[in-house]
């Protein structure tokens, strides 16, 4: 073979080679791909994966994502209807559905996120402009789970009624949003607050209103302590007066029954001949009541010393 | 480039040097060989399932194992560990898991677990969340930045949760709710999203006050302590007072019962003996008479120091009396 013609095939399959590649284009799964022709698009998008052809040298492909792209809202200062001032970080899913119109409208992704900023921050900072701070916290009306406990005292606040709460407003904004990137060949798939925090001066007064909070339900605990400890103490006194009184009384009573039977079976007795009852009952209280530091004068006149006289 | 690689390549370069020109063409060919053989095959390790794609079109899966492919660049794979159990923190972040865990901290975890609850107040609320993947393809090819997507769910989800709930209830009582909670909710998300992950768990750790305030909620719990101990103190009280007293009333009650007995047996016996003495009194009155008396005498006079015997003839006898005489035996 000569050198020449060897060159030459050489050339033919090098020139072969690169018209191959140029017609031949990939589309993974991740991807679709609009062709365009001196920069004027041709045909419908192709999102097939998989290998495809085009015309070489031609026409030019561009690809675009086929996945759910991200978008993070910047983390904004916005105060709520109620004038209170709350950081809120949100984020959305968007996805491109006609990237045809897409590579018309906004050229690229980082043209999608600039435009979606717009978009949404703004609507995000109406929404919460439109609303107190509690709809933005809250999602549903649900009461509050009381223990019983004074500490759920402050639980009252769940009182307040939401009218949408913060999966609905997050909805609200989807759809307003929506109707505005139609045209730009996108779907926002979902938007979600991710962070509310308070900023700084309001976060410090919160701390401050949770801490009084707290001292009054340490306070209320105390207090309870002591009033219930007062209330067993005037039980204890309570109880032990009725226990020695009704103690007393029916000792007394008992007392005074025995007394009265007792002096029923005296009388019973000594009604058999009184005259002999205070004979006895007066010698036994004389024999009783003598001692003998007494001084006993006897008559030879008595009854006692009778016959002493008498024997003279 | 691995030395395998390599060592085929300065071959074929020895080689094309002895073989000119005609070698050229055996040269590259040696070459793309190498490559093609290279990427010819692959290992799935046992916790992950190999994902093939012919030109970027999803085409089987393969189990564990040592595989075959079609070379570069008509298909090429993609690991996903399906088995491991994948896990994203938020709050702290594990530095070290040993057995003594070290965790690192910083202001942004702080942001990440601070969040307002349903009453305005703010909690910091630390958790995990276990995962994983179900459908490596949905995983691979649905969601671009799938697991960063995957912590913004979560965190819109606990920030949920939390936000309908009071910061005592988030604190004390609702804990295993609210983990039970933004766990089907999250699953819900992952669902829609089409991220292809299972949420296996979610774990609160730990859920506090903010920093600031701890201390009044520390407060709070001490106050809690002492009221008991008020309450304790003072049944105590109760306690020590009241069965006694109860006992020494019984103790009254008896006695006063014991009295009564007595005080009736007493009686019953002295009316029995008054009631003998009488009959037999009624017998033989003046003797029966005449001898008490003299029995009484009898007792009362053996006692008594001072007796004194007055003739009935005497008159006037009481001045001559020292009834002082006691008085003198004073010392």
């Amino acid at each position: 073979m000569k050198p020449a013609l060897l060159a030459a095939f050489g050339a033919l399959g090098l020139l072969g080679l690169l018209v191959v590649m140029s017609a031949v284009y990939r589309v993974s799964e991740t991807e679709q791909v609009v062709i365009t022709e001196f920069g004027q698009p041709v045909g419908g998008p192709i999102s097939e994966p998989g290998l495809h052809l085009k015309k070489p040298f031609l026409q030019k492909t561009n690809y675009f994502e086929r996945r759910f792209l991200e978008w993070e809202g910047d983390p904004n200062q916005v105060p709520t209807r109620d004038k209170r001032f709350v950081y809120v970080e949100c984020f959305a899913r968007w996805k491109i559905t006609d990237p045809l119109l897409f590579f018309q409208r906004l050229r690229d992704e980082a043209g999608a996120q600039s435009r979606l900023d717009d978009i949404l921050d703004g609507e995000t900072r109406n929404t919460i402009a439109k609303h107190d701070l509690i709809e933005v916290v809250r999602s549903t009306n649900r009461s509050f789970a009381v223990s019983g406990d004074p500490a759920d005292e402050g639980a009252a606040l769940g009182g307040e009624t939401i009218e949408a709460g913060r999966t609905a407003l997050a909805l609200e904004i989807l759809r307003t949003a929506a109707a505005r990137t139609a045209d730009l060949g996108i779907e926002i798939l979902d938007f979600r607050f991710k962070r509310i925090a308070y900023v700084e001066e309001v976060q410090k007064e919160v701390y401050s209103r949770m801490i009084s909070e707290r001292r009054r339900i340490a306070e209320r605990y105390r207090s309870e302590g002591a009033g219930e400890a007062a209330r067993i103490q005037g039980e204890k006194d309570r109880e032990l007066k009725a226990i020695t009184s009704e103690a007393y009384r029916r000792a007394q009573e008992i007392r005074g029954r025995a007394d009265a039977s007792a002096a029923d079976i005296y009388a019973e007795a000594h009604n058999r001949d009184p005259e002999f009852f205070r004979f006895v009952r007066s010698l036994e209280a004389l024999r009783d009541s003598l001692d003998e530091e007494t001084l006993i004068l006897l008559s030879t006149d008595g009854e006692f010393l009778r016959y002493l006289e008498q024997a003279r | 480039m691995t030395p395998t690689e390599a060592g085929p390549r300065r071959a074929a370069a020895d080689y094309v040097r002895q073989l000119q020109p005609g070698g050229i063409g055996v040269a590259i060919l040696l070459v793309i060989a190498a490559i093609v053989s290279w990427s010819a095959w692959f290992t799935v390790e046992p916790e992950e399932v190999g994902v093939v794609l012919r030109f970027g079109r999803y085409d089987r899966q393969s189990p564990p194992g040592l595989h075959l492919k079609l070379p570069w660049p008509v298909e090429s794979v993609e690991k996903v560990p399906v088995q491991r159990q994948l896990k994203e923190e938020f709050g702290f972040r594990t530095r070290t898991a040993e057995i003594r865990t070290r965790y690192e901290e910083s202001p942004d975890f702080q942001r990440e677990a601070q969040m307002l609850t349903g009453d305005l107040n703010v909690a910091v609320v630390e958790w995990t969340a276990q995962f994983r993947v179900r459908d490596p393809y949905k995983y691979l090819f649905k969601v671009r930045e799938v697991r960063a997507t995957f912590r913004d769910l979560n965190e819109t989800v606990m920030r949920e949760v939390v936000g309908d709930r009071s910061v005592n209830e988030v604190l004390t009582i609702g804990r295993q709710e609210i983990a039970a909670e933004a766990e089907r909710r999250l699953q819900e998300l992952c669902d829609q999203y089409d991220t292809g992950i299972h949420v296996e768990q979610i774990v609160l750790q730990d859920v506090n006050p903010p920093e600031a305030v701890k201390p009044s909620f520390n407060e709070v719990n001490q106050a809690q302590q002492e009221r008991e101990k008020m309450i304790n103190e003072s049944r105590a009280e109760y306690n020590r007072v009241i069965p006694r007293a109860r006992g020494e009333a019984e103790q009254t009650v008896q006695q006063a019962e014991g009295y009564a007995t007595d005080r009736v047996n007493r009686a019953r016996g002295d009316a029995e003996a008054f009631k003998s003495v009488l009959a037999a009194y009624r017998r033989s009155p003046e003797v029966t008479r005449r001898r008490i008396y003299l029995e009484t005498m009898n007792a009362i006079l053996p006692r008594i120091k001072r007796k004194v015997i007055i003739d009935s003839s005497l008159k006037g006898v009481l001045p001559l009396l020292n009834l002082d005489r006691p008085a003198e035996k004073k010392p």
